[in-house]
Protein backbone atom coordinates (compact mmCIF):
# COMPACT_ATOMS: atom_id res chain seq x y z
CA UNK A 1 0.00 0.00 0.00
CA UNK A 2 2.94 2.37 1.03
CA UNK A 3 4.96 1.60 -1.88
CA UNK A 4 2.05 2.28 -4.22
CA UNK A 5 1.25 5.66 -2.34
CA UNK A 6 4.78 6.32 -3.05
CA UNK A 7 4.39 5.30 -7.14
CA UNK A 8 1.51 7.22 -7.07
CA UNK A 9 3.42 10.44 -5.65
CA UNK A 10 6.30 10.07 -7.95
CA UNK A 11 4.10 9.60 -10.86
CA UNK A 12 1.87 12.52 -10.28
CA UNK A 13 5.63 14.78 -9.30
CA UNK A 14 7.02 13.47 -12.43
CA UNK A 15 3.77 14.78 -14.69
CA UNK A 16 3.59 18.01 -12.63
CA UNK A 17 7.39 18.85 -13.05
CA UNK A 18 7.37 18.07 -16.78
CA UNK A 19 4.82 20.82 -17.36
CA UNK A 20 7.14 23.68 -15.81
CA UNK A 21 9.16 23.82 -18.97
CA UNK A 22 5.91 23.47 -21.25
CA UNK A 23 6.47 23.92 -24.91
CA UNK A 24 3.87 25.63 -26.68
CA UNK A 25 2.33 23.05 -29.24
CA UNK A 26 1.25 24.55 -32.48
CA UNK A 27 -2.34 26.72 -32.53
CA UNK A 28 -4.94 24.31 -33.90
CA UNK A 29 -5.70 26.14 -37.80
CA UNK A 30 -6.86 23.01 -39.47
CA UNK A 31 -8.94 19.81 -38.09
CA UNK A 32 -6.17 16.85 -37.43
CA UNK A 33 -6.70 14.26 -34.82
CA UNK A 34 -5.34 16.88 -32.40
CA UNK A 35 -7.96 19.20 -33.46
CA UNK A 36 -11.63 19.46 -33.82
CA UNK A 37 -13.82 22.66 -34.94
CA UNK A 38 -15.37 24.88 -32.54
CA UNK A 39 -19.31 24.07 -32.31
CA UNK A 40 -19.51 21.34 -34.82
CA UNK A 41 -20.87 17.85 -34.13
CA UNK A 42 -18.45 14.89 -34.80
CA UNK A 43 -19.58 11.10 -35.33
CA UNK A 44 -17.32 8.39 -36.34
CA UNK A 45 -17.96 4.75 -36.52
CA UNK A 46 -15.57 2.24 -36.20
CA UNK A 47 -16.88 -1.27 -37.51
CA UNK A 48 -14.04 -4.29 -37.03
CA UNK A 49 -12.88 -6.87 -34.44
CA UNK A 50 -11.87 -6.79 -31.05
CA UNK A 51 -11.86 -7.94 -27.64
CA UNK A 52 -11.61 -6.64 -24.32
CA UNK A 53 -10.54 -9.28 -20.98
CA UNK A 54 -12.51 -9.46 -18.63
CA UNK A 55 -10.39 -10.13 -15.11
CA UNK A 56 -13.77 -10.91 -13.39
CA UNK A 57 -13.57 -14.84 -12.56
CA UNK A 58 -16.00 -16.45 -14.51
CA UNK A 59 -16.82 -13.47 -17.13
CA UNK A 60 -16.32 -13.14 -20.66
CA UNK A 61 -14.25 -11.22 -22.77
CA UNK A 62 -16.52 -8.28 -24.03
CA UNK A 63 -16.13 -8.31 -27.95
CA UNK A 64 -15.73 -5.12 -29.75
CA UNK A 65 -17.73 -4.49 -33.25
CA UNK A 66 -18.79 -1.31 -33.62
CA UNK A 67 -17.18 1.52 -31.34
CA UNK A 68 -19.09 4.85 -32.03
CA UNK A 69 -17.45 8.05 -31.57
CA UNK A 70 -18.91 11.36 -31.01
CA UNK A 71 -18.14 14.55 -29.75
CA UNK A 72 -18.75 18.31 -29.60
CA UNK A 73 -16.55 21.15 -28.79
CA UNK A 74 -18.11 24.22 -27.74
CA UNK A 75 -15.97 27.66 -27.31
CA UNK A 76 -16.08 26.03 -23.49
CA UNK A 77 -18.37 22.75 -23.12
CA UNK A 78 -17.60 20.08 -24.65
CA UNK A 79 -19.06 16.24 -25.01
CA UNK A 80 -16.33 13.76 -25.58
CA UNK A 81 -18.02 10.02 -26.12
CA UNK A 82 -19.47 10.07 -22.34
CA UNK A 83 -17.73 12.31 -20.71
CA UNK A 84 -19.04 16.02 -20.50
CA UNK A 85 -17.13 18.88 -19.61
CA UNK A 86 -16.03 22.58 -19.42
CA UNK A 87 -13.14 24.20 -20.20
CA UNK A 88 -11.75 26.78 -17.30
CA UNK A 89 -8.62 27.61 -19.42
CA UNK A 90 -7.47 27.18 -22.87
CA UNK A 91 -3.68 28.13 -23.62
CA UNK A 92 -1.26 26.57 -26.43
CA UNK A 93 0.63 24.48 -23.65
CA UNK A 94 -1.87 24.03 -21.06
CA UNK A 95 -5.88 23.46 -20.71
CA UNK A 96 -7.94 22.71 -17.32
CA UNK A 97 -11.18 21.70 -17.58
CA UNK A 98 -13.97 20.45 -15.25
CA UNK A 99 -15.13 17.20 -16.23
CA UNK A 100 -17.57 14.24 -14.97
CA UNK A 101 -16.64 10.87 -16.74
CA UNK A 102 -18.05 7.50 -16.20
CA UNK A 103 -16.51 4.63 -13.69
CA UNK A 104 -15.33 2.20 -15.84
CA UNK A 105 -14.82 -0.39 -14.23
CA UNK A 106 -18.63 -1.53 -14.23
CA UNK A 107 -17.86 -2.71 -18.19
CA UNK A 108 -16.66 -5.78 -16.31
CA UNK A 109 -19.91 -6.72 -14.58
CA UNK A 110 -23.13 -5.43 -16.31
CA UNK A 111 -23.52 -5.65 -19.67
CA UNK A 112 -26.08 -3.28 -19.59
CA UNK A 113 -23.27 -0.48 -18.85
CA UNK A 114 -23.55 1.87 -21.75
CA UNK A 115 -19.88 1.27 -22.41
CA UNK A 116 -20.84 -1.95 -23.26
CA UNK A 117 -24.14 -1.32 -25.32
CA UNK A 118 -21.84 0.95 -27.20
CA UNK A 119 -19.20 -1.13 -28.55
CA UNK A 120 -20.71 -4.84 -28.01
CA UNK A 121 -22.87 -6.07 -31.08
CA UNK A 122 -26.90 -6.55 -29.80
CA UNK A 123 -26.86 -9.97 -31.77
CA UNK A 124 -23.97 -11.37 -30.25
CA UNK A 125 -25.42 -14.73 -28.72
CA UNK A 126 -25.18 -15.79 -24.99
CA UNK A 127 -21.62 -17.11 -24.81
CA UNK A 128 -20.14 -15.79 -27.58
CA UNK A 129 -19.75 -13.23 -25.94
CA UNK A 130 -20.46 -10.90 -23.33
CA UNK A 131 -21.16 -11.75 -20.30
CA UNK A 132 -22.41 -15.65 -20.66
CA UNK A 133 -25.87 -14.09 -21.68
CA UNK A 134 -26.57 -13.19 -17.72
CA UNK A 135 -26.31 -9.74 -16.01
CA UNK A 136 -24.21 -9.90 -12.78
CA UNK A 137 -27.68 -9.14 -11.27
CA UNK A 138 -29.17 -12.37 -12.68
CA UNK A 139 -26.02 -15.06 -11.78
CA UNK A 140 -25.54 -16.99 -9.01
CA UNK A 141 -22.55 -16.70 -7.13
CA UNK A 142 -20.79 -18.44 -3.96
CA UNK A 143 -19.60 -15.26 -2.70
CA UNK A 144 -21.87 -12.62 -1.56
CA UNK A 145 -22.44 -9.73 -3.69
CA UNK A 146 -23.82 -6.29 -4.57
CA UNK A 147 -25.08 -4.84 -7.35
CA UNK A 148 -22.41 -2.26 -9.02
CA UNK A 149 -24.36 0.90 -10.50
CA UNK A 150 -23.85 3.36 -13.00
CA UNK A 151 -21.22 5.99 -11.52
CA UNK A 152 -20.27 9.10 -12.49
CA UNK A 153 -17.18 10.62 -11.52
CA UNK A 154 -16.18 14.76 -11.68
CA UNK A 155 -13.31 17.11 -11.46
CA UNK A 156 -10.71 18.63 -12.37
CA UNK A 157 -9.00 18.05 -15.40
CA UNK A 158 -5.69 19.27 -16.72
CA UNK A 159 -3.68 19.05 -20.42
CA UNK A 160 -0.71 20.03 -21.24
CA UNK A 161 1.93 19.67 -23.50
CA UNK A 162 6.19 19.34 -23.64
CA UNK A 163 7.70 19.03 -27.03
CA UNK A 164 6.22 15.68 -29.05
CA UNK A 165 4.61 14.45 -25.57
CA UNK A 166 0.94 15.18 -24.57
CA UNK A 167 0.08 14.38 -21.01
CA UNK A 168 -3.25 14.75 -18.80
CA UNK A 169 -3.84 14.32 -14.75
CA UNK A 170 -7.55 14.41 -13.48
CA UNK A 171 -8.56 14.05 -10.08
CA UNK A 172 -11.90 12.53 -9.95
CA UNK A 173 -14.47 12.35 -6.97
CA UNK A 174 -17.91 10.29 -7.50
CA UNK A 175 -20.94 12.50 -7.42
CA UNK A 176 -23.46 9.71 -8.17
CA UNK A 177 -23.59 8.88 -4.35
CA UNK A 178 -22.38 5.17 -4.67
CA UNK A 179 -19.43 5.27 -3.02
CA UNK A 180 -17.97 8.76 -2.64
CA UNK A 181 -14.28 7.04 -3.85
CA UNK A 182 -11.83 8.84 -6.03
CA UNK A 183 -9.97 8.37 -9.05
CA UNK A 184 -6.65 10.23 -10.31
CA UNK A 185 -6.17 9.49 -13.73
CA UNK A 186 -2.73 10.90 -15.44
CA UNK A 187 -1.23 9.68 -18.80
CA UNK A 188 0.83 10.89 -21.39
CA UNK A 189 1.33 10.43 -25.21
CA UNK A 190 3.54 10.94 -27.98
CA UNK A 191 3.70 9.84 -31.96
CA UNK A 192 6.06 7.88 -32.87
CA UNK A 193 4.94 7.58 -36.79
CA UNK A 194 3.47 10.75 -37.98
CA UNK A 195 2.98 10.26 -41.77
CA UNK A 196 0.05 9.08 -43.89
CA UNK A 197 0.26 6.64 -40.91
CA UNK A 198 0.25 7.41 -37.47
CA UNK A 199 1.52 5.51 -34.25
CA UNK A 200 0.70 6.94 -30.92
CA UNK A 201 2.41 5.63 -27.65
CA UNK A 202 0.44 6.35 -24.76
CA UNK A 203 1.39 5.33 -21.12
CA UNK A 204 -0.51 6.44 -17.85
CA UNK A 205 -1.97 4.97 -14.65
CA UNK A 206 -5.48 5.19 -12.70
CA UNK A 207 -5.64 5.15 -9.05
CA UNK A 208 -8.24 4.25 -6.95
CA UNK A 209 -9.01 4.87 -3.55
CA UNK A 210 -9.81 2.13 -1.28
CA UNK A 211 -13.69 3.46 -1.83
CA UNK A 212 -13.81 2.85 -5.25
CA UNK A 213 -11.45 -0.57 -5.74
CA UNK A 214 -13.85 -1.88 -2.90
CA UNK A 215 -16.88 -1.26 -4.77
CA UNK A 216 -16.19 -3.35 -7.76
CA UNK A 217 -13.71 -5.72 -5.95
CA UNK A 218 -14.79 -5.94 -2.55
CA UNK A 219 -16.51 -9.12 -1.22
CA UNK A 220 -18.59 -8.00 2.09
CA UNK A 221 -17.15 -9.80 4.74
CA UNK A 222 -14.43 -11.51 2.88
CA UNK A 223 -12.21 -8.90 1.21
CA UNK A 224 -11.87 -4.91 1.05
CA UNK A 225 -8.91 -3.80 -0.83
CA UNK A 226 -7.18 -0.49 0.10
CA UNK A 227 -6.28 1.70 -2.62
CA UNK A 228 -5.17 0.61 -5.96
CA UNK A 229 -2.66 1.52 -8.46
CA UNK A 230 -3.20 0.19 -12.01
CA UNK A 231 -0.07 1.39 -14.68
CA UNK A 232 -1.39 0.96 -18.63
CA UNK A 233 0.02 1.06 -21.79
CA UNK A 234 -1.27 2.11 -25.27
CA UNK A 235 -0.84 1.39 -28.92
CA UNK A 236 -2.83 2.96 -31.60
CA UNK A 237 -2.43 2.97 -35.24
CA UNK A 238 -4.39 5.12 -37.83
CA UNK A 239 -4.08 5.57 -41.59
CA UNK A 240 -6.44 7.95 -43.65
CA UNK A 241 -7.97 5.96 -46.56
CA UNK A 242 -9.81 8.59 -47.59
CA UNK A 243 -12.25 11.25 -46.75
CA UNK A 244 -14.39 9.87 -44.62
CA UNK A 245 -13.06 5.92 -43.84
CA UNK A 246 -9.79 5.69 -41.98
CA UNK A 247 -7.79 2.43 -40.99
CA UNK A 248 -7.73 2.30 -37.12
CA UNK A 249 -6.00 -0.02 -35.12
CA UNK A 250 -4.91 -0.16 -31.10
CA UNK A 251 -3.89 -2.54 -28.34
CA UNK A 252 -4.60 -1.17 -24.68
CA UNK A 253 -2.29 -2.93 -21.47
CA UNK A 254 -3.58 -2.31 -18.52
CA UNK A 255 -2.04 -4.32 -15.13
CA UNK A 256 -4.16 -4.22 -12.28
CA UNK A 257 -2.81 -3.55 -9.06
CA UNK A 258 -2.31 -6.64 -5.90
CA UNK A 259 -5.21 -4.69 -4.04
CA UNK A 260 -7.47 -5.89 -7.12
CA UNK A 261 -5.83 -8.63 -8.50
CA UNK A 262 -5.79 -10.80 -5.02
CA UNK A 263 -9.50 -10.19 -4.44
CA UNK A 264 -11.69 -13.15 -4.88
CA UNK A 265 -13.99 -11.89 -7.64
CA UNK A 266 -10.89 -11.71 -9.72
CA UNK A 267 -9.24 -13.89 -11.89
CA UNK A 268 -6.95 -12.44 -13.68
CA UNK A 269 -4.64 -9.55 -12.92
CA UNK A 270 -4.19 -7.56 -16.46
CA UNK A 271 -6.76 -6.31 -18.73
CA UNK A 272 -5.96 -6.40 -22.36
CA UNK A 273 -7.93 -4.38 -25.30
CA UNK A 274 -7.14 -4.59 -28.74
CA UNK A 275 -9.24 -3.68 -31.83
CA UNK A 276 -8.85 -3.22 -35.47
CA UNK A 277 -11.16 -2.03 -38.08
CA UNK A 278 -12.36 0.81 -40.00
CA UNK A 279 -13.75 4.40 -39.03
CA UNK A 280 -16.46 6.04 -41.11
CA UNK A 281 -16.91 9.69 -40.46
CA UNK A 282 -20.75 9.96 -40.50
CA UNK A 283 -19.99 14.13 -40.18
CA UNK B 1 -31.94 47.79 -54.90
CA UNK B 2 -29.79 48.83 -57.73
CA UNK B 3 -26.97 51.63 -57.44
CA UNK B 4 -28.03 54.05 -60.02
CA UNK B 5 -24.55 55.40 -62.04
CA UNK B 6 -24.10 57.20 -65.16
CA UNK B 7 -27.16 58.74 -66.79
CA UNK B 8 -29.27 57.40 -64.46
CA UNK B 9 -27.93 59.14 -61.56
CA UNK B 10 -29.04 62.05 -62.71
CA UNK B 11 -32.41 61.72 -60.95
CA UNK B 12 -33.21 60.79 -57.78
CA UNK B 13 -35.16 57.95 -58.40
CA UNK B 14 -33.32 54.90 -59.88
CA UNK B 15 -34.68 54.07 -63.53
CA UNK B 16 -33.49 50.65 -63.56
CA UNK B 17 -33.79 48.29 -60.73
CA UNK B 18 -31.52 45.39 -60.49
CA UNK B 19 -31.93 41.99 -57.97
CA UNK B 20 -29.28 39.34 -57.45
CA UNK B 21 -29.96 35.89 -56.06
CA UNK B 22 -28.40 34.82 -53.91
CA UNK B 23 -26.94 37.92 -51.96
CA UNK B 24 -23.98 36.34 -50.16
CA UNK B 25 -22.00 33.33 -50.80
CA UNK B 26 -20.35 31.68 -47.99
CA UNK B 27 -17.02 29.67 -47.90
CA UNK B 28 -16.75 26.92 -45.62
CA UNK B 29 -13.20 26.03 -44.38
CA UNK B 30 -12.19 23.60 -47.22
CA UNK B 31 -14.02 25.37 -50.34
CA UNK B 32 -12.38 27.82 -52.40
CA UNK B 33 -14.87 29.43 -55.17
CA UNK B 34 -18.83 29.48 -54.71
CA UNK B 35 -20.48 27.72 -57.58
CA UNK B 36 -23.65 28.60 -57.70
CA UNK B 37 -26.78 29.55 -60.10
CA UNK B 38 -26.81 33.19 -60.32
CA UNK B 39 -30.20 34.88 -60.60
CA UNK B 40 -30.40 38.35 -62.00
CA UNK B 41 -34.03 40.30 -62.35
CA UNK B 42 -33.88 44.07 -63.64
CA UNK B 43 -36.93 46.19 -64.29
CA UNK B 44 -37.18 49.53 -65.77
CA UNK B 45 -40.07 52.30 -65.86
CA UNK B 46 -39.36 52.63 -69.22
CA UNK B 47 -38.08 50.37 -72.38
CA UNK B 48 -34.07 50.00 -72.30
CA UNK B 49 -31.74 48.14 -74.82
CA UNK B 50 -28.80 46.41 -72.38
CA UNK B 51 -26.78 43.57 -71.88
CA UNK B 52 -26.30 42.36 -68.91
CA UNK B 53 -22.40 41.71 -67.83
CA UNK B 54 -20.15 40.12 -64.92
CA UNK B 55 -16.91 41.49 -63.80
CA UNK B 56 -14.25 39.55 -64.73
CA UNK B 57 -16.20 36.88 -66.35
CA UNK B 58 -16.10 38.38 -70.15
CA UNK B 59 -17.75 34.81 -71.38
CA UNK B 60 -20.64 36.05 -69.73
CA UNK B 61 -23.11 38.58 -71.30
CA UNK B 62 -26.91 38.82 -72.30
CA UNK B 63 -28.47 41.71 -73.91
CA UNK B 64 -32.37 42.56 -74.10
CA UNK B 65 -33.46 44.91 -77.09
CA UNK B 66 -36.48 47.47 -75.76
CA UNK B 67 -37.41 45.75 -72.61
CA UNK B 68 -38.38 46.96 -69.06
CA UNK B 69 -37.59 44.07 -67.32
CA UNK B 70 -35.60 41.21 -67.73
CA UNK B 71 -34.79 37.64 -66.02
CA UNK B 72 -31.67 36.05 -66.50
CA UNK B 73 -29.69 32.99 -64.68
CA UNK B 74 -26.41 31.42 -65.03
CA UNK B 75 -24.05 29.28 -63.78
CA UNK B 76 -21.45 31.14 -62.17
CA UNK B 77 -17.97 30.21 -60.19
CA UNK B 78 -16.46 32.93 -58.45
CA UNK B 79 -14.25 33.26 -55.02
CA UNK B 80 -14.48 37.20 -54.46
CA UNK B 81 -17.07 39.34 -54.76
CA UNK B 82 -19.24 39.07 -57.33
CA UNK B 83 -20.38 41.84 -59.59
CA UNK B 84 -22.91 41.99 -61.77
CA UNK B 85 -23.17 45.00 -63.88
CA UNK B 86 -26.32 46.35 -66.75
CA UNK B 87 -24.71 48.52 -69.27
CA UNK B 88 -25.77 49.85 -72.64
CA UNK B 89 -25.36 47.68 -75.60
CA UNK B 90 -21.94 49.19 -76.38
CA UNK B 91 -21.09 48.02 -72.97
CA UNK B 92 -19.54 52.26 -72.09
CA UNK B 93 -22.28 52.91 -69.74
CA UNK B 94 -22.86 51.07 -66.37
CA UNK B 95 -26.73 51.35 -65.89
CA UNK B 96 -27.24 49.07 -63.03
CA UNK B 97 -24.33 47.34 -60.46
CA UNK B 98 -25.14 44.81 -57.64
CA UNK B 99 -22.62 42.80 -56.28
CA UNK B 100 -22.52 39.51 -54.71
CA UNK B 101 -20.53 39.34 -51.47
CA UNK B 102 -17.81 35.84 -50.58
CA UNK B 103 -18.00 35.39 -47.25
CA UNK B 104 -15.43 33.01 -45.75
CA UNK B 105 -16.10 31.07 -42.46
CA UNK B 106 -14.41 32.14 -39.89
CA UNK B 107 -13.99 28.45 -38.57
CA UNK B 108 -12.28 28.38 -34.77
CA UNK B 109 -10.41 25.19 -33.82
CA UNK B 110 -9.30 23.77 -30.83
CA UNK B 111 -7.35 21.28 -29.05
CA UNK B 112 -8.97 17.75 -28.70
CA UNK B 113 -8.58 15.64 -25.53
CA UNK B 114 -7.12 12.33 -25.29
CA UNK B 115 -9.16 9.71 -23.39
CA UNK B 116 -6.54 6.62 -23.24
CA UNK B 117 -8.49 4.87 -20.28
CA UNK B 118 -11.49 4.79 -22.58
CA UNK B 119 -12.13 2.00 -25.19
CA UNK B 120 -12.78 4.79 -27.82
CA UNK B 121 -9.85 5.66 -29.65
Amino acid sequence: MHTKLRTLALLLVLASGLPLHAAAQAKCTAVSPDCVIVGEWDLNVGLGVGVRTNPVAGRSDIPLYVVPQISYYGKRFFLDNLEPGFTLYEGNAHTVNLVAAPGYDRVFFTRGDPQNILVSAPWSAPGVGGFNGRDEEASAQELPHHRRRTTYLAGPEWLFSYGRFAGQLSALYEVTGRHHGYEVRGAISTPLIRTEHSLIANAGFTWKSAETASYYYGVKGFYRPNAALNPFIKVAYSRPLSERWMLNAFVHYEYLSDEIADSPIVSDPSVVTAFVGLNFKVF
Amino acid sequence: MATPLGAAADTMEPSIELNLRPRVCTLADNDATCNTTVRAQWRSKKNESLCLVIVDQPQIRHCWEEHNEGLYSVEVSFSQDLVVQLRDTELDRVLASQAIAVIRKALQFRRKRRQPWSIFF
